[in-house]
């Protein structure tokens, strides 16, 4: 190895570290949002910079003569930033949150055609000729002609002996899931409660596609009754009137209908403050027993707002807690993010 | 290296020879773009300590090659021969210019001044120090190693850069018996073959204990590697970080005036030999070379080279021109034809403060636009600014004071308040690590909100 590769991943090794390190830092880093897509994450590193005695904030410079810094955000502003891979940065999040890895139901995957350029055809375009291929057809014709000479191997290859690269399909496993969110608006959730389930499903949703990259994703909010929103409605504030959690069941029950068990893995996150209208709770325990066996997972957060919270977590621990597939928590403020997310995934 | 570009090589040096330039063996290299992200990210040298910054610096060039968002054209080593490296898929023009530019540089480390108490072995000091780091890592462990240049490179910028020049005798005052002889050897290797005077003991000697450091010093690192009560092996690694940072220090305090002398010498050695196809994709690199955005060194440098030329040609110089007023200077002549002479001499004396300061004009300014008309009144605060910027590298200037502190054992540190703040969290982490290097509680003397204050650790 040069050194210099040395030095390189000695570098990364301490960036992964770092990474873990800070982890329950990142889980709330909300510049991170925005990057989900993407394929790298960008992590601020301010404590590799090694520290030096230097000048802070210049003095506002009105005059445009130049001269070093101000190229940049200068001496300051700077951060050292470091870019991982986001399933390696993912992966390490995982291991320093102990987030469990989730496994696809039996039944929940599709084969689906890749192509690979493994086989030879007599046809194709003339970028994926087989130039080795085609000389030994070549050489075979010569020698069977009787038109090789030795002492002169000249090979002109003609068309029938031309070879090609060629496409064989082959089907790949792929395991896909359906992750769906749903929101009580009912009034007393507020920013803070709203930052705590944006965080939440933030990391939810990555974690789940880190294991099935085909993650379809549906939003709902409810008050008293439920409707689908898209992913930007669902974290705008706001505030409603009374709370049914059943209309958010039964909703979800009706949207999931368009993602057959058989093939995905089928995942329910709720959020609320388990505020509940009286006689709703045995209506939505009653959902909950018919979905329960068809899900992946039914993850609910109990988050607690400005006025205290409900009792919906008790009901449904009492009820259903003894059930696979029921992933109950209660989440109190920032510091519960880390177990919280945890208890989500299964963990 | 190709043939073609060998005969080039040949072809430019004795143009660059016949117009009087002077420089020793040139040996160019080609290296593809991640090798030259190698030798970029290590200073230009093929061999250097184990540290994960390099690794860091390397990343950072090899993707900004990778997406297409700069290149290293070239790369010049301040050694005896000198070396060159050239990025491999560079066209034969930009090669020629580049080497062009290249031969105007080892002009420059030969005869600048600030270059001359350079060692122009670095090669070799670079690679004894990576082998001493890494020996020490054997020893004492790759992390701990690691651990101890985390903190020591906290603290490169904390030398004199004029130590090179310094010649003071060891010590000074009359009761001083025998000085004990020294052997010369490697500054790294100092701390054992020649161990450190114990400290005087003053109870023994009755009077008053000479202070240590005798006088304030600004070479923190070199006081440290001496007195710091520390392993042989971590004073090595203080030396060896001094001395480095000690080699980088005439390329930085040069990098316009070095940079503008390559530009104006590839500019004129090589426009005479342009076939018209040429001239277009020499207009086109020149024009990237010498883009106006941000602080370009080598669009400054050039400029203003540029200017100095036309104007000792013009004979725009000396208390005559000087008393005129500005808009007669613009229009001035007295053809002498001193330009090329005058240049030779800016390159052999001047830094980048010196130059600025004696060359940087307002009539400059607003040609060049750095400067609109109705801002000439604040050129001089606007130039001061500037210069202040280049002012030792642009660090803090911080000396040590006082070893013994307060009779503690502390260390005492002032910093050459200017005008400008320091960043304090990065100071005050500083100041940390040359707390857990002395062993005793670090002070630093400088000004917060105009008012004057300590900045302490360890106390």
């Amino acid at each position: 190895m040069r050194p210099i590769e040395r030095d390189l991943l000695r570098f990364k090794e301490i960036v992964r570290g770092e990474v873990k390190k800070k982890a329950r830092e990142f889980l709330t880093r909300e510049e991170l949002f925005g990057q989900v897509e993407g394929r790298l994450v960008s992590i601020p590193l301010p404590q590799l910079e090694l520290p030096k005695i230097v000048y802070g904030e210049p003095r506002g410079e009105g005059l445009g003569l130049g001269g070093p810094g101000t190229e940049g955000l200068g001496p300051a502003g700077h951060v050292p930033v470091a870019e991982l891979e986001l399933e390696e940065f993912l992966d390490l999040m995982g291991e320093a949150l102990r987030l469990p890895r989730l496994r696809p139901k039996g039944e929940g995957e599709v084969t689906e055609e890749a192509f690979r350029y493994t086989t030879i055809a007599r046809k194709g375009p003339r970028g994926l000729r087989h130039v080795r291929r085609t000389l030994k057809e070549s050489l075979k014709r010569a020698l069977i002609t009787g038109e090789y000479r030795p002492e002169e191997p000249l090979l002109v290859p003609e068309r029938e002996d031309l070879r090609y690269k060629a496409p064989r399909s082959k089907p790949r496993p792929h395991a896909q899931a359906v992750v769906l969110f749903a929101l009580d608006v009912s009034g007393s959730m507020r920013e803070e409660e709203l930052r705590l389930v944006k965080t939440l499903s933030f990391w939810i949703t990555l974690w789940i596609k880190r294991h099935f990259p085909r993650l379809e994703r549906r939003y709902l909010l409810h008050d008293a009754e439920a409707w689908e929103v898209s992913e930007e409605e669902f974290f705008r504030a706001r505030e409603g009137g009374g709370t049914r959690l059943s209309s958010a069941l039964l909703l979800a029950e009706e949207i999931l209908k368009a993602y057959p068990e058989a093939f995905y893995n089928r995942y329910l996150y709720h959020f609320s403050d388990g505020e509940n209208w009286q006689g709703d709770t045995p209506l939505a325990l009653e959902a909950l027993r018919r979905l329960l066996p068809t899900l992946a997972l039914y993850g609910y957060a109990q988050v607690q707002g400005p006025y205290g919270q409900g009792r919906f977590l008790e009901d449904l621990k009492e009820a259903l807690g003894k059930e696979e597939g029921l992933a109950a928590t209660e989440v109190r403020g920032r510091e519960d993010l880390p177990l919280a997310l945890r208890r989500l995934l299964g963990g | 290296m190709r043939k073609e570009l060998r005969q080039w090589a040949e072809i430019l040096r004795e143009r660059a020879l016949a117009a009087g330039l002077s420089f020793p063996p040139v040996l160019f290299e080609e290296v593809g773009p991640e090798e030259m992200a190698m030798l970029a990210a290590y200073g230009g040298f093929p061999r250097r300590y184990p540290h994960w910054r390099w690794g860091s610096e390397y990343l950072r060039h090899r993707e900004t090659y990778r997406y297409g968002l700069g290149r290293i054209y070239e790369l010049v080593v301040n050694t005896h021969p000198v070396r060159a490296y050239l990025l491999k898929s560079n066209t034969l023009l930009a090669q020629k210019l580049v080497m062009a530019h290249v031969f105007a540089h080892a002009d420059f480390f030969q005869n600048n001044l600030a270059f001359k108490p350079i060692p122009k072995d670095m090669h070799e000091e670079m690679a004894h120090h990576a082998a001493f780091v890494e020996k020490a890592m054997e020893r004492h462990g790759a992390r701990s190693v690691e651990e101890f240049l985390d903190l020591a490179l906290s603290l490169e910028n904390l030398i004199d850069p004029h130590a090179p020049y310094i010649r003071r005798p060891e010590k000074e005052g009359p009761e001083e018996a025998e000085p004990p002889k020294r052997l010369r050897v490697r500054p790294y290797l100092d701390p054992y073959v020649n161990p450190p005077p114990e400290p005087p003991k003053e109870a023994e000697e009755g009077g008053r204990p000479e202070p240590l450091p005798p006088r304030p010093t600004r070479d923190i690192l070199g006081f440290l590697a001496r007195y710091a009560p520390l392993a042989p092996w971590q004073k090595g690694i203080l030396e060896i970080i001094r001395e480095e940072s000690l080699y980088y220090v005439p390329q930085a305090a040069t990098k316009i005036l070095n940079e503008g002398w390559a530009t104006y010498w590839h500019t004129r050695l090589l426009l005479p030999l342009l076939s018209p196809e040429e001239a277009l994709e020499f207009a086109e690199l020149q024009a990237g070379l010498l883009a106006p955005h941000g602080f370009n060194p080598y669009r400054l440098g050039y400029l203003l080279l540029k200017e100095v030329e036309e104007r000792w040609d013009k004979g725009r110089f000396g208390p005559e021109y000087e008393a005129l007023p500005l808009g007669e200077r613009l229009t001035y002549e007295r053809p002498t034809g001193l330009g090329l002479k005058q240049l030779f001499q800016v390159r052999t004396v001047h830094t980048d403060l010196s130059f600025l300061d004696t060359f940087l004009t307002p009539e400059f300014a607003l040609r060049q636009r750095l400067l609109n008309p109705e801002d000439l009144p604040r050129f001089a605060e606007a130039k001061k600014a500037l210069l202040f910027r280049l002012t030792n590298g642009g660090y803090p200037i911080v000396e040590l004071v006082d070893a013994n502190h307060g009779n503690r054992g502390e260390l005492l540190l002032e910093h050459a308040y200017e005008g400008v703040e320091l960043d304090l969290k990065k100071t005050q982490a500083v100041l940390e690590n040359l707390y857990r290097l002395w062993g005793r509680p670090v002070h630093l003397k400088t000004v917060v909100g105009e008012k004057e204050t300590l900045l302490s650790a360890g106390s």
